[in-house]
């Protein structure tokens, strides 16, 4: 390309000019990573190459990607029942004020019980089944789709409710034709928020007691010191992660395309 | 017109002139807790004639905002009689008699200009259609010469184009008065100037009666045909002005022996109205 004649960068161009460092330091951690434990002899059990985490990962496809399932099955349920209990709670605590004021220290409070810790009790109360990883994810991610939606909804400008005031409006009328609305920048920001925390609900939940998924692999794995497939585990959540989180980034971009960019991850 | 039939009970008939569409008397605001109640207004007496365009000016703090607000019926005064349109401000709003104008356009981001211009309309009138409501933002945004900007969203829109639908939304009430708390304070001095000149020709092709909050000496004097000057520590009206400048004004109003004088006037006035007490 001619440097003294700027053109436009094309979509294409600004993507990989924006990756290209990124996926440099990558493959080079990689290959400084695989040189280190040949160099050093690095026993497998501690640190396996990556040589070793890509071959058991040929190896377990199968049983990797029923456990994939299986584990993405339960974030996405989770995710969801948190983002519609977290949604409605925020709904109540706007709607009616004294429930509000009833409600809302409770959930702050609540917020600082460690959740991760609830694990072995929802085990105890729910079983080994698809229920106690829900109930964690839920209590672990409605929080900030609560408080998102709650910033969102009460940063109305005071003015813009004089005017829904000056003709009328009803509290349910404000609610949903301006405070709900004016949220979803917001809410969307706290639901990326969320769908990183379901994923991490829903590994603690596999590891206190599961039966499949990646927690269960990597926990199994882990018993028969094979920490290539714990780490070609990881990898797999790690793949999740990120496939949830641009899920919800994608949702935001549908959702609220008129609003101004909240965060770049 | 309707302030012969419909006039409170309660009012002071004898002060209401039949061609004033406002009349506020002996109006005062107390705000605050009881250890820390402050005196915003003082006996605030204004008469706006029906058609008129009247300005309040005063320095930061003079409670010219809060008057309006009085005015719309969003703040109640502590003592003292409003009436609009021979009934409470705050029934009037309810029956689409006011139209407020902010300094921000407070446009919401997900609707486009036509639906933004409809908003207010369509809270206050259930029965009306989605289509009729368009037809009427559309018409209102013609008016205030935003017709071919219907579709885009307030982010696509200058920050003159997007007050320009704050008053399109104003106006789609068809209210009987305009209260502006100034409209154009957060423009640059260019588009301020056009937006005046709009809102004059709007003024005069519907005839509103317009409540204007300004700071700015010119733009009152540009604008309006009688200017209140508020004071300080209570606010209260110092002084009045008329403007005989004849209408229609253009921009080299400003120009006119007559319009140097009045603004030396009114800068006079302002300057004692910086003294905070005094008689009103």
């Amino acid at each position: 390309m001619n440097l003294s004649s700027p053109q436009p960068v094309s979509g294409w161009d600004a993507a990989t000019s924006s990756w290209l460092p990124a996926a440099i330091l990558l493959l080079v951690t990689i290959v400084l990573w695989e040189a280190a434990v040949r160099i050093f002899s690095i026993s497998s059990f501690i640190v396996p190459a990556p040589s070793e985490i890509a071959k058991s990962l040929v190896a377990q496809w199968g049983t990797l990607m029923q456990a994939t399932v299986v584990t993405a099955g339960e974030i996405l349920f989770g995710f969801l029942v948190s983002v519609i209990v977290g949604i409605a709670l925020a709904l109540v605590i706007v709607r009616f004020d004294w429930l509000g004021r009833a409600l809302y220290p409770l959930v702050v409070l609540f917020q600082n019980v460690p959740k991760v810790a609830l694990a072995p009790i929802f085990i105890l109360w729910f079983g080994y089944g698809l229920a106690p990883k829900i109930g964690l994810i839920l209590v672990i991610a409605f929080f900030p789709v609560t408080l998102s939606m709650l910033a969102g909804m009460q940063s109305v400008d005071r003015s813009l409710l004089s005017l829904m005031n000056s003709v009328g409006a009803s509290p349910t009328q404000i609610l949903f034709r301006i405070r709900v609305p004016h949220s979803l920048p917001s809410l969307m920001a706290g639901t990326k928020i969320a769908a990183t925390l379901s994923v991490i609900g829903a590994i603690v939940g596999e590891f206190a007691g599961a039966s499949d998924g990646l927690g269960y692999v990597i926990q199994f794995a882990s018993t028969q010191l094979d920490t290539a497939l714990v780490f070609a585990a990881l990898l797999m959540v790690s793949v999740l992660g990120i496939a949830f989180y641009y899920a919800a980034e994608i949702l935001e971009r549908v959702v609220v395309p008129w609003a101004p960019k909240f965060s770049q991850a | 017109m309707q302030v012969e039939t419909i006039r409170p009970a309660g009012g002071r008939p004898t002060h209401i002139r039949h061609d004033d569409l406002i009349s506020a008397k002996g109006v005062s605001v107390v705000m605050g807790t009881d250890r820390n109640r402050q005196l915003i207004l003082r006996d605030i007496d204004l008469a706006v004639p029906q058609g008129s365009f009247v300005s309040l000016i005063g320095p930061s703090g003079c409670g010219k905002s809060t008057l309006l607000k009085v005015l719309a019926g969003l703040v109640n005064p502590s003592s003292g009689s409003v009436s609009v349109a021979g009934v409470s401000p705050g029934e009037a709003a309810r029956k689409r008699m006011i139209g407020l104008v902010f300094q921000d356009a407070n446009l919401l981001p997900w609707k486009n200009a036509v639906d933004n211009a409809s908003m207010l309309l369509g809270i206050a009138d259930k029965s009306m259609s989605r289509s009729a409501l368009r037809a009427r933002g559309q018409e209102m945004l013609d008016l205030v010469g935003l017709g071919d900007a219907a579709h885009k969203r307030p982010n696509e829109l200058s920050g003159g184009m997007r007050q320009r639908v704050a008053i399109a939304r104003a106006l789609a009430l068809d209210p009987a008065v305009l209260l502006m708390d100034e409209p154009f304070g957060a423009l640059d001095a260019i588009t301020r100037d056009s937006m005046g000149q709009s809102l004059l020709e709007i003024w005069q092709r519907t005839g509103k009666t317009i409540v204007f909050v300004t700071h700015s000496i010119d733009e009152a004097i540009q604008l309006s045909r009688q200017v209140h000057v508020l004071g300080i520590k209570p606010g209260r009206i110092t002084q009045s002005l008329d403007i005989p400048l004849p209408y229609p004004r253009d921009a080299s109003v400003t120009e006119v022996p007559e319009f140097v004088r009045l603004v030396l006037q009114l800068r006079t006035m302002l300057r004692s109205s910086h003294q905070p007490g005094g008689a009103t």
